[in-house]
This record gives C-alpha cells, sequence and structure tokens, in this order.
C-alpha cells in the first residue's frame, strides 16, 4: 500500500492543526489565542499519532535499522563543534582566535556528520547483505 | 511756559527728523536691493504648469512620447495653493520607493520560475518510471512552502527587520526577540507577520514577503532533489512544511533578519558581521545540508551500491530536460542576486548591473571548471557533471555577488566547478550517500565555499548606503586588506552554524519523522517505480518501458527488508 487515503486524511488533520497553532500564537496576547494554540498542538500530534498507525501498513522499506546511540551521538558531536564556536566568540577577543576556534567548530561538526553518522547509518545498510 | 512749547515743539521736529532720516535710509537700502521677489522655484513650477501640453494636444496622440509624463501628472495635495514644492518631493519619494518595489517583484518573479527549472534538472536526471512522482515533488514544494511561510515562517525570519529605506521602511516588522548573553542583545527569531495580519497589511511588507518567500521555496526545493526515487510523498510534504516554518526561517532571520549573526559586526567587531548578499549560506547551503540530512536517514536507492561498497551509476531518462533546467535555473538567477539589493533606486542599488555581470561570469567558470576537470581526468566533457558545474558556480557566487569584482567571480565560479566534482565522488563513494542530483554538492558544498569566499574576495567598494549591517564602510575580504580576517572570522562563524545547527536541527526534525511517518516507500514501490503507486498516473503512460540493467534486477534480492 503506497499513497492511500488514510495518508490524505492524516495531512489535512496535520495542516489543520498547525494552522490553528499558529492562529493561537498570532494572537496569544488575546484572550482566545492560548487555548487556540493548545488546540492546535493537541490536533498536530493526533496527526503525527495518526501516521504511526498507518505506517506498518505500507510495506517494508529496503533498510536495515541501525543503532540509535550512534545516530544520536553523531548529531550530539555536530551540535557541539558549533557550540565551541560559540564560546570561542566569547571567551576569546582576538580575531586570530577566534577564527581558530570556529575552524576547530567546524572541524568537530564535521567529524560529526562525515565519520560518526555515515558510520551508524552504514553499520547495517542493506547492500552489505 | 513758551520755553516748554518751545522745547516741545524742537523735540517733536527733531523726533520727525530722525524718523525721515531713518525711513529714507530704509528706502534708499530697499532701492538699492530690487523687491522681494517670490521663491525661484515656486515661480518655475509655475512656469513650468503654464508651459505644460494643454488637453488638445495629449489628444492629437503623443508617438515619441515627448509629452507624456509632464508636471501634471504630478499630484496636488491643495487644490487652491496648486503644484509646490512640496508636492513635487513627495513623488520623488513614491517614484524611488516604486522603482523598488517594481525591481524586487520582478526580480521575484523570475526567482519563482526557477521552480520549473529545478523540476527538469531532477527529473531529467532521474528514471523515468520516477518522472511524474519527481515533477510533483517539485511542484507541490512550491504550496507547502509558501503556506508554511505564510503561517509562521515570515514572522520569524522577517518579524524584526523593520529599517530598510529601500521599500519604505517596513516600518511594521518591529517584533524581534532577543536573547541577552554576556552582555550583549543578540536576535534569535521575529514576531510580527504571522498571516501578514494587522499591521502588518502594509504594501512594503507584501513585497519582502514575496520575495523572501520564493528564496525559502529553492532552500526547500533542493531537498526533494537528494531524496528523489524513493522518498515517500507524505514525507516530503511533511518534512517540507516544516523546513518552510522553522529550519529555514530561524537561519535566516539570523542572517537576515537582524539577528545574532549580522550583528557579530557590533556586537563582537567582527567585520560587518556574518554577510550573505543573495543566500549561499540562508539559501542554498540550509537546502543542501538539510538534504545530507535526510539522505543520510533514508539510505541509498535499491542497486546503487554493491556488497563491496562500490557504487553503480544510475542513469536518469532526459538530459535534455536537465540542460535546459540549468538555463531556466541560470536566467533565474538574474531575479536571485541582482534582486537581492531589493531596489533599483538610491543605496548604492545602481551596482545591479556588476552583480548580474558577476553572475554570469561565476556560472560561465563553474562549468569550464566542471567540464574541463572530467574532460581531462574522466575521459569525457561529462553532461550532467557540466550542468552541475553551472549550478555550482551560480550557488558559490550567490553570496558574495555585491562585494566582488569580475576577477572575484571568475575564480570563485572556477573552483566551485572543480570543487562540485570532487565533492560529489566524495559523498558517493567515501560517505556511501546516494544522492542522485548532487544536490549535496551543488547547494552545500558551494554554498559554503560561497560564504567562506566573502572572506576571502570582497572588494571593498560596494556602497550600500554606507554601511552594511549597521557598520560603517565597506564588506572587504582578506585580500583587500581593512579588516578582512574579522570579516572572515565572521564568515566562519556562519558556516559552523550551518553546519552545527541547521544539520543538527533538521536531522533530529527528519529523525522524529522517520518514527512517526518513514522517509522511504517499501521496497516494492521503489522497484516498480513511485508514478503507479504514490501518484496514481505514469509521467510519460505512452512510452514503453526497456527492462533495467542487470545490476538492478540483482539488486532486487536486497530489497526484502
Amino acid at each position: 500500500m503506497a499513497a492511500n487515503t488514510g495518508q490524505g486524511r492524516g495531512f489535512v488533520t496535520f495542516l489543520v492543526g498547525l494552522t490553528v497553532a499558529c492562529a493561537g500564537l498570532a494572537y496569544f496576547s488575546a484572550g482566545f489565542g492560548k487555548p487556540l494554540f493548545g488546540v492546535g498542538l493537541v490536533i498536530v500530534i493526533a496527526s503525527l499519532f495518526g501516521f504511526l498507525k498507518l505506517k506498518p501498513l505500507e510495506g517494508k522499506p529496503a533498510q536495515k535499522a541501525s543503532p540509535t546511540t550512534m545516530k544520536l551521538a553523531g548529531a550530539f558531536v555536530a551540535g557541539f563543534g558549533w557550540v565551541l564556536t560559540l564560546f570561542g566568540m566569547h571567551l576569546v577577543p582576538s580575531t586570530g582566535g577566534r577564527i581558530v576556534f570556529a575552524l576547530v567548530g567546524i572541524a568537530v561538526s564535521l567529524f560529526g556528520i562525515v565519520y560518526v553518522l555515515p558510520s551508524a547509518f552504514n553499520k547495517n545498510a542493506i547492500w552489505k547483505t | 511756559m513758551n520755553l516748554i512749547r518751545r522745547s516741545c515743539t524742537f523735540l517733536l521736529l527733531a523726533l520727525g527728523l530722525m524718523v525721515s532720516v531713518m525711513a529714507y535710509g530704509q528706502a534708499a537700502a530697499a532701492a538699492a536691493a530690487p523687491a522681494a521677489a517670490p521663491p525661484p522655484s515656486a515661480a518655475e513650477l509655475k512656469d513650468t504648469a503654464a508651459k505644460a501640453p494643454t488637453t488638445d494636444q495629449l489628444k492629437a496622440g503623443d508617438p515619441g512620447g515627448t509629452i507624456t509624463g509632464t508636471v501634471n501628472d504630478v499630484p496636488v495635495s491643495d487644490p487652491k495653493t496648486g503644484l509646490t514644492l512640496g508636492d513635487t518631493a513627495n513623488q520623488v519619494g513614491q517614484n524611488k520607493i516604486a522603482i523598488n518595489f517594481v525591481w524586487t517583484l520582478v526580480t521575484g518573479f523570475l526567482v519563482m520560475f526557477m521552480q520549473a527549472g529545478f523540476a527538469m534538472v531532477e527529473s531529467g536526471l532521474c528514471r523515468v518510471k520516477n518522472a511524474n512522482h519527481t515533477y510533483m515533488m517539485n511542484f507541490f514544494v512550491y504550496g507547502c512552502g509558501l503556506l508554511a511561510y505564510w503561517l509562521i515562517g515570515f514572522a520569524i525570519q522577517m518579524g524584526g527587520a523593520a529599517g530598510n529605506s529601500n521599500l519604505g521602511g517596513l516600518n511594521s516588522l518591529s517584533v524581534e526577540h532577543p536573547l541577552v548573553l554576556f552582555g550583549k542583545t543578540w536576535g534569535i527569531f521575529g514576531g510580527a507577520g504571522m498571516f501578514l495580519a494587522g499591521h502588518t497589511y502594509d504594501v512594503g511588507v507584501m513585497v519582502i514577503f514575496l520575495f523572501e518567500m520564493v528564496f525559502m521555496d529553492t532552500a526547500l526545493t533542493i531537498v526533494t532533489g537528494a531524496c528523489a526515487e524513493r522518498w515517500k510523498f507524505l514525507t516530503f510534504a511533511v518534512s517540507s512544511v516544516l523546513m518552510g516554518a522553522f529550519t529555514y526561517p530561524l537561519y535566516g532571520n539570523w542572517a537576515w533578519g537582524g539577528g545574532w549573526l549580522s550583528q557579530l559586526g557590533t556586537n563582537n567587531g567582527l567585520g560587518k558581521g556574518y554577510c550573505d548578499f543573495a543566500g549561499s549560506g540562508v539559501v542554498h547551503a540550509v537546502g543542501g545540508i538539510t538534504a545530507l540530512a535526510v539522505c543520510l536517514i533514508i539510505g541509498p536507492r535499491i542497486g546503487k551500491f554493491n556488497r563491496d561498497g562500490s557504487s553503480n551509476p544510475i542513469i536518469g531518462h532526459d538530459i535534455s530536460a536537465v540542460l535546459i533546467g540549468c538555463f531556466i535555473l541560470a536566467f533565474g538567477w538574474f531575479g536571485f542576486n541582482p534582486g537581492s539589493t531589493l531596489g533599483a533606486s538610491a543605496n548604492g542599488n545602481l551596482r545591479i548591473g556588476s552583480i548580474a555581470v558577476n553572475t554570469m561570469l561565476a556560472g560561465c567558470t563553474g562549468t569550464f571548471g566542471a567540464i574541463l576537470y572530467m574532460w581531462s581526468l574522466k575521459g569525457k566533457p561529462d553532461t550532467s557533471m557540466s550542468g552541475n558545474g553551472l549550478l555550482a558556480g551560480l550557488v558559490a557566487i550567490t553570496a558574495p555577488s555585491g562585494f566582488v569584482s569580475t576577477f572575484g567571480a571568475a575564480v570563485i565560479g572556477l573552483v566551485a566547478g572543480v570543487l562540485v566534482c570532487i565533492s560529489c565522488a566524495f559523498i558517493e563513494n567515501r560517505l556511501k550517500v546516494d544522492d542522485p542530483v548532487g544536490a549535496i554538492s551543488v547547494h552545500g558544498t558551494n554554498g559554503l565555499w560561497g560564504v567562506i569566499s566573502i572572506g576571502l574576495f570582497a572588494d571593498g567598494t560596494s556602497n550600500y548606503g554606507g554601511s552594511w549591517n549597521g557598520v560603517t564602510g565597506s564588506v572587504t575580504g582578506i585580500f583587500y586588506g581593512g579588516d578582512g580576517w574579522g570579516q572572515l572570522a565572521a564568515q566562519l562563524v556562519g558556516v559552523s552554524t550551518l553546519l552545527g545547527f541547521v544539520f543538527t536541527f533538521s536531522f533530529l526534525l527528519n529523525l522524529g519523522l522517520e518514527f512517526f511517518v518513514g522517509h522511504r516507500v517499501s521496497a516494492e514501490t521503489e522497484m516498480a517505480g513511485l508514478d503507479i503507486p504514490e501518484m496514481g498516473q505514469l509521467g510519460y503512460p505512452e512510452f514503453v518501458f526497456r527492462p533495467e540493467p542487470e545490476v538492478m534486477t540483482h539488486a532486487h534480492a536486497m530489497a526484502v527488508a
């Protein structure tokens, strides 16, 4: 089963929920904004769980599970590189020092993106079987 | 008594004499200078109005255009007073804003047309069984992005962008939510402009919304190419909405909406802060980096890699569509880069010609870089890589186009053309990431190169109102002195933010979608082609399809998850 009516209805629900939530945000300071935002958020979450119910009916993709911890670790390393750069802007007053911190931060982020994450996803890659 | 009478008479006579002498002196002085005439400008206006073509003259027609558009066309605020200098000055101001509105809107229309170019390039590089699906992703991404941007994305990105004198000030966009850190104020996201309602229902805001929206959609469409041939249509739609609502606008605010990246100059003394004239970083790198995040999650196409890790070329079905699509993109880029002045009048905006030429040149040298690299190292002037070379040059020049000379543009493009070839090979062969159209290399890698190149090649001759990001002076890179090193530092902070924040944010967002929705279609759907299962219709229903190469049929055994 590929595209189907369940997906269509789920997407409509998602869009309605997002629109209502945004309307609530736009009028947050008015009386009705907060409950409207809450209702919208609930509708969006309901649509996501609707998708979750449909997922097993759509057939198995050509993919095997890969280690979640390693994936999250890769994301963490990528994000940490950015944090390093930001702290460098504050800790070091000189332009040269800030360039060094920026380069170190970029290198750390790249380590997470081009080494840790591909290793995680290719560990159980379907083409290896 | 007689004495008093005589004294009074004498005094009166003396007084009268004094007054007479004074009056005579004033009259003499006044007679020496001409009588006060009406101010010259008012007299000129009256004279010009008197000489304006009459109704009878206009009724006779104006084939040469010599009597159409005169002082009679200037609106008069008070018919009793007639035309005044104030009326004329107001019209001059309106004309400046109108010129800038028209420029920004028409260039925005050109960028919107790039959607057609992207659709043709991506679909042409995919197999025929996925043509409908690929075209539909590029078609529907326009609606998904526009909706998300109207709901909330524009407010996040530009909600605090007031102060643009090209478009009348945009003063209703005056809500920026800051963070105070280490004694300094840093803009994080905007808040005005959701649904373009209330005080943001404004002529200037409408213009900037349209222009920024088409840029945002370019970023969204980049991801569709990298994930083509196996991306579930539902997940593509949800992912695109979320990217248009949150991912792109956040970084866009930091660079263009008065956010913290642009404040690196005023807050940290780093050059003019992070600079990105037309969006190598904001648009292309965000798109390319998000594409990499989703490609990692979605995995390679069936048959792309062999058991030993070597890759198989999967040939696209329509190379003519690819090259025509590249030309459509190159044409649209004349809106992308020159349009980013947001005006053609005042504030140094006459530099639009330089920006357009820089854009052309970089595209040209990008093509040369890719063709010559492939021809000399691989033996053939590869067609698809040549198209990617053109696009890579255009992507790389997008950020520096307003700040560099033609020499800088040519070098930036040439480097981009070579870089895209190396990057494609690296991403496919080392990372084992399958990108059917090379979007990660064209937009991600060269978007980052474009951001860095400002810190190298900006020549300090541009002058967009005497300052940039609130710092007086011109943007200058290290090859041209000034505060080039500070500028390079600011650009590197931007690169770090793209890699460290944008990638991580996109990755986690799409990992969440993988859990709830699932990115990839089933193996059966992928083997059959996405057109029928996902769209219900073939892209070319009257064509008879050839069987796929043997390596693809072998891969069928790998389809069971």
